[in-house]
């Protein structure tokens, strides 16, 4: 009681630190909100445009993909992911192809997918560009990248061959008639690949009911517990990659991006202790007659000294609470209505930044920020509580 | 046994390049429920002694017991504990704690005795009504009177049950009538439940109310005298 009405004794002086305070952690949790907003949305993209949250293949297959490292015991696998409730799956089966077109030939990447079960899983139907996406009926179809498209000189309703190798190593080749164009702004989608209908690839290829692999969607918190399930229930012919075991790449971006960030976190926790400090090294200084009072009364140095830290700490939470409330408000209002940054995102859209940010702060982002604001606030009292813990009761009851 | 007993007390303080004498040899005994007035002028060492008696100070040599308990061999948090649990002080200029009411600077020092919240107040609110404040625990000290502040400054005191009062120029910056007041105040405590109150003052009325009159003069004991 006596801490707080320390505080607001020098009621001005004491709103002037807690506005700081409060501004600091607004910024804070407002920067925190945008990265991690572009950071979630980045993640989220690259799982559900094309990659998934997990894959499951045959052991060793995603660093030497070849058509006949197919996936074993799929209806067992399938059955498996059932059970543990894991419903968004999709099978894939994979080839390296020449396409030729009606100026050039290029390499690519044939994708087998079955367009229901892949619409659960990835949203590869929302890149569309013009045309459509594959249907249950299709056959000889095919779904382009722009750049494929436009290097191969086809449009929606043109026809391209695939040449590549069956099963047993033999040249197939085939008509594809062009349905539909992605683009999505990735590089890796929208150049050097070809998306047809599963059935068709396995009846041209001659791969029966084999498939490449598994494509799983979950959500953030599943991640983690289904991969280390299915790693355990699983032996040693399959391999469990999460999304960043196979674009490890943009997990290191994102924890270089955060490492940035702490750095800025650190800076402003230094203003914000700064500003603490001198509010209450003022208000100490300002009540050392007081303290010599408190003294000869009997009240013991360490009482006086977590006095003058428990002063900081109100302060600092008083700053916190009101910075954390707008913070949070900030955070929510954009995370809903976003911020449109579509002129600055010419180049940044290949990382699979969508060009509205929807802002959404993580919850460890939001504890570390306010614990290391009360931090702040702690460290800031500790020069003030040891100065009040040396005074002696006379000389301080000298003082005016 | 004496409350109070001092031996040869000396205390010198630095001024420039010299040292001042506080205190020559000073020695006395105070029984309990003895009213005690330390007269003499300014700088005679009337203050110096109150804070050795009080624990807030050390003398350079001698020997000081009070309540049974020998201060010099006290460390810090001793000689806290000691002033918390024995001492009760009024101050020159009250020195009550600006951001409290009344009540509650007098419940303070319960509060650090660690006594429950509803005996503090209750406590408070009994010492307040004692001294002739009753109604008043909600007021701030800058919405009293240099009077009323000095009478929770004496409820203040009083309230922790000390051994000892002690007691700096009380009335220094009160009119003679509200002066005379807060000493009849003291006197009539001290006679009614025993307490020992020592007083530093040059204030006449202070000195008339005396039971045992020490009068310093440069650091020394000049005379000491009993009315009783």
């Amino acid at each position: 009681m006596l801490a707080w009405r320390n505080v607001c004794r020098y009621a001005r002086r004491s709103l002037i630190t807690i506005s700081a305070v409060a501004l600091g952690v607004i910024s804070l949790i407002f920067l925190w909100g945008f990265n991690d907003g572009v950071h979630n949305t980045m993640m989220r993209n690259l799982q559900e445009v094309i990659v998934g949250s997990i894959q499951i293949h045959a052991r060793g297959f995603f660093r030497k993909p070849a058509l006949q490292e197919t996936l074993e015991e799929v209806p067992f696998l399938l059955e498996l992911l059932d059970r543990m409730h894991v419903h968004k799956v999709a099978p894939r089966l994979r080839a390296f192809a020449l396409a030729a077109g009606r100026e050039t030939s290029e390499g690519l990447v044939v994708l087998g997918i079955d367009p229901q079960r892949e619409r659960r899983v990835t949203r590869l139907q929302e890149k569309l560009d013009r045309g459509r996406y594959l249907e249950q009926t299709d056959r000889a179809s095919c779904i382009l990248g722009q750049t494929t498209a436009r290097n191969l000189g086809v449009d929606v309703g043109d026809e391209i061959v695939l040449l590549t190798e069956d099963r047993y190593h033999v040249l197939a080749a085939e008509k594809f008639r062009v349905v539909g164009i992605i683009a999505s702004g990735e590089m890796g989608i929208d150049r050097g690949l070809a998306i047809i209908p599963l059935r068709f690839m396995q009846a041209w290829l001659d791969m029966g009911r084999q498939i490449s692999g598994l494509v799983l969607q979950l959500p953030p918190e599943r991640l983690e517990p289904v991969t280390a399930a299915l790693r355990q229930r699983l032996d040693q012919r399959f391999e469990v990659l999460r999304w960043y075991d196979m674009y490890p790449m943009m997990k290191q971006w994102v924890e270089l991006e955060n490492g940035f960030y702490y750095i800025f976190l650190s800076i402003v926790l230094v203003i914000v202790a700064a500003g603490i400090a001198n509010t209450v090294l003022m208000s100490m200084l300002d009540r050392i007659h007081e303290f010599g009072v408190m003294m000869a009364l009997g009240c013991g140095r360490l009482r006086l000294a977590g006095m003058v830290v428990l002063e900081s700490m109100l302060l600092g939470l008083a700053g916190m609470v009101a910075g954390c409330l707008a913070g949070l408000a900030l955070v929510a209002w954009f995370g809903r209505h976003g911020i449109d940054l579509s002129a600055q995102m010419d180049t940044v859209s290949r990382f699979y930044v969508d060009p509205v940010v929807h802002t959404d702060i993580d919850t460890d982002h939001l504890l570390i920020t306010l614990g290391a604001v009360l931090l702040a606030a702690v460290l800031a009292a500790i020069w003030p509580a040891v100065r009040v813990a040396r005074l002696q009761p006379v000389e301080a009851m000298r003082h005016v | 046994m004496a409350l109070i007993h001092a031996h040869r007390l000396c205390k010198t303080y630095p001024s420039g390049s010299t040292r001042v004498v506080a205190l020559d040899d000073v020695s006395f005994d105070v029984e309990q429920g003895d009213f005690v007035v330390l007269a003499g002028r300014s700088g005679s060492g009337k203050t110096t002694l109150l804070n050795m008696l009080g624990a807030l100070d050390r003398p350079d040599s001698g020997a000081l017991r009070v309540a049974g308990m020998d201060l010099l061999s006290m460390g810090e948090a001793e000689r806290a504990s000691f002033r918390l649990w024995h001492i009760g002080f009024v101050f020159q200029a009250y020195n009550l704690i600006r951001v409290l009411t009344a009540r509650e600077n007098v419940a303070y020092v319960l509060q650090l005795q660690g006594k429950p919240s509803r005996q503090r107040l209750q406590t408070a609110d009994a010492w307040l009504a004692e001294v002739g404040l009753e109604g008043m625990g909600d007021r701030r000290p800058d919405q009293m009177s240099g009077g009323q502040q000095q009478r929770v400054a004496v409820a203040r005191a009083l309230a922790m049950s000390p051994s000892l009062v002690l007691a700096d120029e009380p009335t220094a910056n009160l009119d003679t009538h509200t002066g005379g007041e807060l000493i009849r105040l003291m006197r009539r405590i001290n006679e009614r439940n025993g307490t020992t109150f020592v007083i530093a003052s040059h204030d006449p009325a202070v000195i008339d109310a005396a039971r045992t009159l020490i009068v310093m003069r440069d650091g020394r004991i000049e005379q000491t005298a009993c009315r009783d």
